[in-house]
């Protein structure tokens, strides 16, 4: 298996921020050895690696895995904390999860 | 379900096209274990649509934050008597709820911002209850909120709720309407409402993080008004991602 993390960097020049975070939250855990390699999607770059990467698999969300296995077709996760239980087999914590889907998917709270 | 129909994509440019009742008529044929939420607004007329599509397959589940408005418990009840259907109202994990008061009281979203509050007392219950169907539809459309709802397709795989391994669709059959369109249908078919939208209220959520709206605001500001507006930011702008 190969996994391949996307960070994005912004017109600006700057990581986003959930990229930032999630970089701290791999970095924390140590997760962050699970992973082969790591790429910049640069908004100001479309030939990029990371925007390549992107528009091969229409993803339009930052950050994200790319997981190759073996045989099988590549995934794409765009949610880190599925990312990490369901690939990586580790725990996460509730709140957390909750966090992300909610900042991940602002409209949700008109429900 | 057959596999993999939902090459969503392909299917929200043609059911972009269709009405709700279409769209709603093609969900509900498409899935079995479908469920509509209902917000205990103007959402109904989801419920109403269904209801003359196809009753027998009317599932319908509210989330109850436990800080709804009186009005909005007793119209809640109203839609259950008047369309004879259960209504499975489903509730925030009340160990979850008593930390957060315990350690933040009763009004934090004033203080710090209304996403902690709502990710434990709506997205818990909300992802609780998706992990049991296999699709569901929703009230939102893309006028409510030109921040955050402006790209909302009418047909979604939904990533966030699906259970592993598995997928989810979102349906989304108001995604087109407008808030005049809503209406016009409440009104000519003599849908039940929530008495709160005769007061000044055009969005309904919590008591505490709803206000009326004046008539030259936008609906979103009776909603989280203390908070700014923040706009997403890691969305890949498509302009730079090569074709």
């Amino acid at each position: 298996m190969k996994i391949t993390l996307v960070k994005k960097i912004k017109l600006d020049g700057s990581l986003c921020k959930k990229c930032e975070e999630v970089q701290q939250k791999l970095d924390a855990t140590g997760q962050i050895s699970l992973i082969d390699e790591v790429l910049i999607a640069d908004e100001r770059d479309p030939l990029s690696p990371g925007m390549e990467i992107a528009s091969l698999f229409n993803v339009e969300r930052a950050p994200f895995f790319l997981v190759e296995r073996e045989g099988k077709a590549p995934e794409i996760h765009t949610i880190y904390f599925k990312f990490v239980k369901e690939v990586l087999n580790q725990k996460t914590l509730e709140e957390d999860e909750l966090k992300e889907i909610l900042n991940d998917n602002p409209d949700l709270d008109f429900l | 379900m057959s596999e993999n129909l939902l090459s969503t994509v392909d299917l929200d440019q043609t059911l972009s096209a269709q009405t709700p009742q279409e769209i709603l008529s093609f969900a509900l044929e498409q899935f079995d274990n479908i469920a509509i939420s209902f917000s205990g607004a103007e959402d109904v007329v989801l419920v109403d649509m269904a209801y003359k599509i196809a009753p027998e397959k009317v599932q319908v589940f509210s989330l109850d934050t436990g800080r709804l408005h009186s009005e909005t418990y007793r119209y809640i009840e109203k839609v259950r008597e008047h369309y004879n259907i259960d209504i499975d109202v489903v509730f925030p994990e009340s160990e979850a709820v008593n930390k957060l008061v315990r350690e933040k009281g009763l009004f934090s979203f004033y203080k710090d911002d209304h996403k902690e509050c709502c990710s434990i007392r709506k997205i818990g219950p909300l992802r609780r209850k998706l992990l049991t169907v296999d699709a569901w539809i929703t009230g939102q459309r893309r006028d409510q909120s030109p921040g955050t709802r402006a790209a909302i397709p009418v047909i979604q795989d939904d990533k966030a709720f699906a259970r592993p391994g598995e997928s989810l669709t979102k349906f989304n059959p108001l995604a087109n309407w407008s808030s005049e369109q809503v209406w016009a249908y409440i009104r000519s078919n003599n849908v039940p409402y929530n008495e709160l939208h005769d007061r000044g209220f055009v969005s309904i959520g919590c008591e505490p993080c709803t206000r009326p709206t004046g008539p030259t605001q936008h609906e979103r500001e009776g909603r989280w008004w203390w908070e700014e507006a923040t706009l997403k930011e890691c969305g890949l702008h498509d302009v730079n991602i090569k074709k």
